[in-house]
C-alpha cells in the first residue's frame, strides 16, 4: 500500500500494472528513469511485483545515452518524467504523476531469462552503459546479509537520499523495506534547508553517503551538535581521509551514534565487506570483515580481492540479446588487489583495472580515453587518476586545445571541469612491448601530488 | 556597488556554464552543472571574489541565483539589479 504523505492518499501495491492492462506473468522489460521520490518508487514496486525485468537507469542519465540504450534494448515500457513523448512510444496515464510509455506494435524479440529480475548500470551517471544483471535471489541474499549487522528498528524512518538506482541506494531501500517503519521518498540533499528541515519534520534515524556528503557535513558543521533522531550512518564509496574519520568517531563517541563504513559493487548485489564505528581508529583504512554469508579469496598471483556470495550477479548486458543468459560465477573478481591483516579485517592495496572514483562515482579510465580520442579526432590521451580527486588528462599533441578536453568530459560525462586538469606533454614514455607506459605516467604524477 | 555581469560570470565560470544560461530564476539542481557538487564551487568563487566568509545556513539557502543575490546583501555584498 502506497500512501501520498502529503494528500493521504492510499493506492494498493498491483493497481498500476492492472490498470495498464499487463500481463502479470509475461516478462517484458521496462526502462526506469527514477529519481527517489513516490512516483519512481511506486513504478518500481509495481513492476517489481510482476515478471518484468527492470533497468533502474536514473533520471539523470545524459539524453544521449538513453537514446543509446533504447535503440539497443527497445524496452516494453518507458517511465521518464522528463520527456513528454518517445518516438514509437505511446503515453499512458495512470495518474497525475504516474504515465509510463508503451511501446507501440510491441513484439517480444528475445526471451530475457527468468533470473533476471534487476538491471543497474556499473557506472552511474557516467560511462558507457553497462547492465549488471541481478535475480530476486542476489538482492534478497545481500539484504539479508546486511540485516545481520544493520542496527535497523522497526520503528525507524529512512530518507532515500541516495540514488536508488546505484546499488548502494538499492540495497539502503530494499534493506529498510524489509525491516524499518517509514521510507522518506526524497530527492532532497544536504545542500538544501529543505533536507533539514524535513528530517527535523520526520525525524531520520540514519543517514547514507559517499565520502564527499561526510566532507560536507563536516563542512556545515554537523558533527558538532547532536541531531536528536539519529541512530547511526552507512558510508561507501571509497576512503574518508583520516582527519575526519576522527571527528566522526568522537561524533559517535560523543552522542551515542553508529558508522558503518561499507565496501560494495553492483556485480556483487550490493555490500561486500563492513567495519563498524571502532574501526574509524584504525591507522591503515581497512574494508573490514566479509558481510554475513560471503567471503574472501586474494589471488595467489595477483593479490586480486575475489568474493564469494550467493548475491554476485548474473554477468553483464552490453546489448538484448545478452538478457538470454544469466550466468551467475563461483567467484566475483572485485578489480582491486587486497590482503588479509594480522587483526582478521581486510585491507584494499590498489586497483587492478584503471578505475578511479570521483564523489564515490565509478570511473573506467579506460573508457574516458576512448571518449575523448573520439572526440579528438583519433589524438591520443592519457588519462590518469589524481587521488580520486582529479581526473588528469595528458596530451601530446601541442595543437589540441585543452579546453576541447574538459568540455567533453563535461558534456559527456558531466564532471565540472575544476575536477579536471590537462597537462601537455612533449611524447609518451612507452614500456618495451611498446605500449604507453602507465605506471610511470601515474608514478610521476604522485610525484607532484 | 558590484555589477550583475560580473556576479553572473563568477556563477557560469564556477559551473561551467555559459553566461547566457545564468538568470535571476536559475535553480539549484535545475540543471545537470549545479548540483550537489557543484554548489560549494559557486560558494567558494563568490566568497573568493568578493572575500567574504558565508555562514552555512545562507549557503543552504541560496537556492537560486537570486536567493544567491539576496543573501548576500547581509555580508554586505552588493549588487546592482
Amino acid at each position: 500500500m502506497f500512501t501520498d504523505a502529503s494528500s493521504g492518499a492510499t493506492t494498493p501495491v498491483g493497481t498500476l500494472y492492472r490498470s495498464l492492462g499487463l500481463n502479470p506473468v509475461e516478462k517484458g522489460l521496462i526502462f526506469l528513469y527514477n529519481d527517489n521520490q513516490l512516483s519512481s518508487v511506486e513504478v518500481l514496486l509495481n513492476f517489481y511485483g510482476t515478471a518484468h525485468a527492470i533497468a533502474v537507469l536514473g533520471q539523470k542519465l545524459h539524453p544521449e545515452f538513453k537514446e543509446r540504450l533504447e535503440a539497443e534494448y527497445r524496452p516494453k515500457y518507458i517511465f521518464d518524467p522528463s520527456r513528454d513523448e518517445v518516438q514509437g512510444y505511446e503515453l499512458k496515464e495512470f495518474s497525475e504523476t504516474v504515465k509510463i510509455f508503451a511501446k507501440k506494435d510491441y513484439k517480444s524479440e528475445v526471451v530475457i531469462h527468468p533470473e533476471i529480475k534487476i538491471l543497474l548500470s556499473t557506472s552511474g551517471t557516467t560511462g558507457i552503459p553497462k547492465l549488471v544483471k541481478l535475480s530476486d535471489e542476489n538482492l534478497y541474499q545481500n539484504a539479508i546479509s546486511i540485516l545481520q549487522y544493520m542496527p535497523i528498528l522497526e520503528t525507524d524512518v529512512v530518507p532515500l537520499n541516495v540514488p536508488i538506482n546505484f546499488v548502494y541506494g538499492f540495497s539502503i531501500f530494499t534493506t529498510n523495506c524489509m525491516r524499518a517503519g517509514r521510507i522518506v521518498c526524497t530527492d532532497k540533499d544536504i545542500m538544501q534547508k529543505a533536507f533539514w528541515d524535513e528530517m527535523e519534520e520526520y525525524g531520520y534515524s540514519t543517514l547514507g553517503g559517499v565520502p564527499y556528503l561526510y566532507e560536507n557535513l563536516n563542512r556545515i558543521g554537523f558533527f558538532r551538535k547532536d541531531s536528536t533522531s539519529l541512530r547511526y550512518m552507512t558510508h561507501t564509496g571509497g576512503v574518508i581521509n583520516a582527519e575526519l574519520r576522527k571527528t566522526i568517531f568522537s561524533y559517535c563517541h560523543e552522542f551515542d551514534k553508529q558508522f558503518f563504513a561499507q565496501y560494495g559493487q553492483t556485480e556483487a548485489g550490493g555490500r561486500m565487506a563492513y567495519l563498524t564505528t571502532d574501526g574509524l581508529l584504525e591507522e591503515e583504512t581497512s574494508i573490514g570483515t566479509p558481510v554475513y554469508g560471503g567471503s574472501f579469496q586474494i589471488d595467489p598471483e595477483t593479490d586480486e580481492l575475489l568474493f564469494l556470495h550467493s548475491s554476485i550477479s548474473g554477468g553483464y548486458a552490453n546489448k538484448l540479446e545478452d538478457l538470454s543468459t544469466y550466468e551467475q560465477p563461483k567467484l566475483l573478481h572485485t578489480g582491486d588487489t587486497g590482503r588479509r591483516g594480522q587483526n582478521g579485517l581486510y585491507y584494499i592495496t590498489g586497483r587492478i583495472k584503471r578505475i578511479m572514483k570521483l564523489f564515490g562515482i565509478r570511473l573506467n579510465l579506460d573508457e574516458v580515453e576512448f571518449i575523448l580520442k573520439n572526440e579528438l579526432e583519433g589524438n591520443t590521451v592519457v588519462c590518469l587518476n589524481g587521488n580520486d580527486k582529479k581526473i588528469i588528462v595528458l596530451y601530446d599533441n601541442k595543437d589540441i586545445d585543452p579546453q576541447i578536453i574538459t568540455e567533453t568530459i563535461k558534456n559527456k560525462l558531466r564532471i565540472n571541469p575544476q575536477y579536471v586538469r590537462t597537462e601537455h606533454i612533449e611524447s609518451f614514455p612507452l614500456s618495451q612491448n611498446g605500449k604507453i607506459n602507465y605506471p610511470l605516467l601515474q608514478n610521476l604524477q604522485h610525484e607532484k601530488i | 556597488m558590484h555589477t550583475t555581469d560580473e556576479f553572473y560570470e563568477i556563477i557560469a565560470s564556477a559551473i561551467a556554464v555559459k553566461k547566457e544560461l545564468v538568470n535571476e530564476n536559475l535553480t539549484y539542481q535545475e540543471i545537470p552543472e549545479w548540483d550537489s557538487m557543484s554548489h560549494l564551487l559557486i560558494v567558494e568563487a563568490l566568497e573568493q571574489f568578493y572575500q567574504v566568509k558565508f555562514d552555512f545556513n545562507d549557503i543552504l539557502e541560496m537556492g537560486t541565483v537570486g536567493k544567491i543575490r539576496e543573501k548576500m546583501k547581509k555580508y554586505d555584498v552588493l549588487v546592482e539589479n
